[in-house]
């Protein structure tokens, strides 16, 4: 086993380096608990502010229902009208809700006020689960107030939530951290592994040495596939133990997906490594394929809002897979007949990423 | 002055030496931004969903085809009843994203004018959408009520609410992540240029002739960072251009402005990068340091993607180091509100703060290196 000392070289060149190991293994530990938290906030504390220009009771009991509630954090109140547009400008509010009479004289005498919520409209997803939020303020007191005087709305809708019934973002999430994380850390270690050895001229050595291409490749492989499996099982315990995300699936079928993951990540940064002439320009290509792979992936956004023609990369996304995969085992505890064809076409894009790689390492090696 | 003017000279000939590197920092972002402008979008415009109607009367048709009707639901199954457990499994296999069940009472209790349920089972796995699904199956029920109340005679709802989305009225999630990927992008972009400065002079050994030159620690590392500024900025440039005139994103507030923060957000991210570099024993350490200490927190931790209210107050705490945290807020304010240099001053100042820090950290620690190795 030739092979075994060229192994043993690359992780000694990685051992070598502290600041490697740390961003290695302590790093990873810090990214999860950090991601985990970021990622996991749902919605709260949006900034509003209430303007109460009515002189109706409704305004004021609605206004103590937002004071209270957790979802909105209140920035300022008036009871004065103000120049709104330039308050949302500055930022000071995601929201201004204002509480109006109605102007004619017919409606005045009804009981209730008109609310009005101006809103910033730039990051909609907030804007809409904020209004969503304040709909449900508005729809609590009127059932309330319907209530009192004993009647209530003819159709209520009964929410059930299926695989996450408390909605927890973590649980969505979280799972999904481990795949990024394998991606960053093995990505980053190989795709510039080939390059240093050009860049300092060490590769003649290896080539003179008596191992062949095929030796040679796998020597570089397999040690990150090594970190990388170490680094899934650390960020697994953590997604589970510090987190407590429910794990419901099969690890055998977690691991063997990660590992065809790990085949097609770590051929396609060899790939960079041989394509490109310095360490810096594989670092970069790394980084810009890092973030295409990762935002396109589903991870934080859903696969099914790419259009079509750019679909088309989202589907050779190899992570686009995994993270699939890994959220089916986690969240729905779905088995293999659920998640073959991911598994399947994880497979295929590994598979021609190893040969394309193989390939260009060859050609690359006989020159 | 002149003695910085030969560093500024020679970090110059580094940056046109090599042209091909010089494209690809043009042109990768422009790739980035085109594609990701497309693929990064929470809209949610087509919900799968299975209606079960066990009622089968007026009333419950009409409601079903009030959800047809809303055109985000696209309904699964409808002629043919489909059995619960089959809705549930293509729920679990992710072909549905919502069952909506109407029980067989449902038309008789309306008639006789009490209450009646319905019942809703979501895929709860992804939140975002699982609430998004449930704010559109509540305004549709919300509706049909206020048509029944109506027909019974009564005010429809008593409570009016008028939501008016202002900045960006159709709700494209374009208009957020667009410019957040122009800030995001450009604070990399400036790590990693000179995140090798001075490790690429480690590993080469020319930092030894740096290290004896006559000129102060403080000249060598602004002589370092102000050739990068210009590229920095033509790149901006460029990426800014591209969004306003590809994805048609407007430019509400002024241009002079938005560069005048630009330059001190660019001075930022490179003086991050210097100080890397300096920190940083080899050209690889240095650049995996400036994408992991750029790329994370500056995706997380700014605003880009989560809001930072949300945030626990420790996380909101970290979120005040981050360079990309103040200028997210200022070209998205710019950019998409119009808003005026008066409104930024809490950010400018920041900002400002961060250069200043960052710069004299790096001076620190490139002066003390260069006691060590004398």
């Amino acid at each position: 086993m030739k092979l075994r000392y060229l192994v043993k070289k690359e992780l000694i060149e990685v051992m070598r380096q502290k600041e490697l190991l740390f961003l290695m293994f302590v790093s990873p530990v810090i990214q999860i608990v950090i991601l985990g938290y970021v990622v996991s906030t749902d919605i709260r504390h949006v900034p509003v502010g209430l303007v109460n220009l009515s002189r109706n009771q409704v305004a004021e009991r609605v206004s103590e229902r937002v004071r209270r509630s957790p979802l909105f954090a209140v920035r300022f109140e008036s009871r004065r009208s103000a120049d709104y547009l330039d308050l949302l400008k500055q930022g000071r509010a995601k929201a201004i809700i204002v509480f109006r009479d109605p102007l004619d004289r017919k409606r005045s005498a009804a009981t209730y006020p008109e609310v009005q919520v101006l809103m910033d409209g730039i990051d909609s997803n907030t804007a809409m689960v904020a209004a969503g939020y304040f709909n449900g303020i508005i729809k609590g007191y009127i059932l309330d107030d319907l209530a009192r005087r004993g009647r209530g709305l003819p159709v209520a809708g009964r929410p059930l939530f299926r695989f996450n019934p408390q909605l927890r973002s973590i649980n969505y999430m979280g799972p999904g951290i481990v795949g990024f994380l394998l991606t960053i850390i093995t990505m980053f270690l190989t795709s510039a592994s080939l390059v240093r050895e050009k860049e300092q001229q060490t590769m003649d050595t290896l080539l003179m040495s008596r191992l062949n291409s095929l030796e040679i490749y796998l020597g570089k492989a397999l040690p990150a596939v090594l970190i990388g499996l170490i680094d899934m099982v650390i960020g697994l315990l953590v997604v589970i133990l510090w987190f407590g995300i429910p794990f419901r699936g099969s690890l055998f079928f977690l691991f063997l997906a990660s590992l065809v993951y790990l085949a097609a990540i770590l051929s396609y940064a060899l790939l960079i490594s041989v394509l490109s002439a310095t360490t810096q320009q594989s670092m970069f290509f790394a980084w810009f394929s890092l973030i295409l792979f990762l935002l396109m992936s589903g991870f934080f956004t859903p696969v099914a809002n790419i259009p079509q023609p750019l679909r088309l990369l989202a589907d050779i996304n190899p992570l686009r897979y995994l993270i699939q995969i890994i959220r089916e085992i986690f969240l729905k505890g779905n088995g293999i007949a659920h998640f073959w064809k991911d598994l399947l076409a994880l497979a295929g894009i590994a598979a021609s990423l190893v040969s394309v790689s193989l390939l260009n390492f060859k050609r690359f090696i006989s020159r | 002055m002149g003695r910085i003017k030969a560093i500024i000279v020679k970090e110059f000939l580094h940056i046109l030496r090599d042209p091909r590197s010089l494209t690809m920092v043009f042109i990768t972002p422009l790739v980035m931004i085109f594609i990701l402008g497309y693929s990064v979008s929470y809209d949610l415009d087509r919900v799968d969903a299975a209606v079960i109607d066990h009622s089968q009367g007026r009333l419950s048709r009409q409601l079903v085809q009030s959800i047809a009707a809303n055109g985000v639901f696209v309904l699964h199954g409808r002629g043919a009843s489909l059995p619960l457990d089959r809705a549930e499994e293509m729920l679990r296999a992710g072909a549905l994203r919502a069952i909506v069940v109407i029980p067989p009472g449902f038309d008789r209790r309306l008639a006789a004018g009490a209450a009646a349920e319905v019942g809703l089972v979501i895929d709860g796995s992804d939140v975002n959408v699982a609430n998004l699904v449930q704010q559109y199956s509540e305004r549709i029920l919300l509706e049909f009520n206020a048509g029944l109340t109506a027909a019974r005679g009564a005010t429809g709802l008593p409570l009016r609410l008028d939501t008016k989305m202002y900045f960006n009225p159709e709700a494209r999630s374009q208009f957020f992540f667009i410019p957040g990927l122009i800030a995001v992008i450009m604070l990399m972009i400036s790590a990693l240029l000179t995140s090798l400065s001075i490790s690429r002079e480690r590993e080469s050994g020319s930092l030894a002739l740096l290290f004896i030159s006559p000129l102060r620690s403080g000249e060598i590392i602004v002589g370092k960072t102000v050739p990068y500024i210009i590229v920095a900025l033509l790149d901006g440039a460029v990426i800014l251009l591209f969004a306003r005139f590809w994805f048609g994103i407007p430019l509400r507030g002024s241009l002079l402005v938005l560069l005048a923060f630009a330059l001190l957000y660019i001075v930022a991210g490179l003086s991050l990068g210097i100080l890397i570099s300096t920190a940083a024993p080899t050209q690889r350490t240095a650049m995996l340091a400036a994408l992991l200490i750029t790329m994370l927190p500056s995706f997380l931790l700014s605003g880009f993607i989560f809001p930072l209210d949300s945030l626990s107050p420790v996380l909101r705490a970290v979120s005040y180091a981050i360079p990309a945290t103040y200028f997210l807020r200022i070209i998205r304010g710019v950019v998409l509100k119009g808003a005026a240099l008066r409104h930024f001053w809490f950010e400018g100042a920041m900002l400002l703060v961060l250069c200043a820090g960052l710069l004299a950290a790096a001076t620190r620690k490139f002066g003390r290196q260069r006691k060590a190795a004398q």
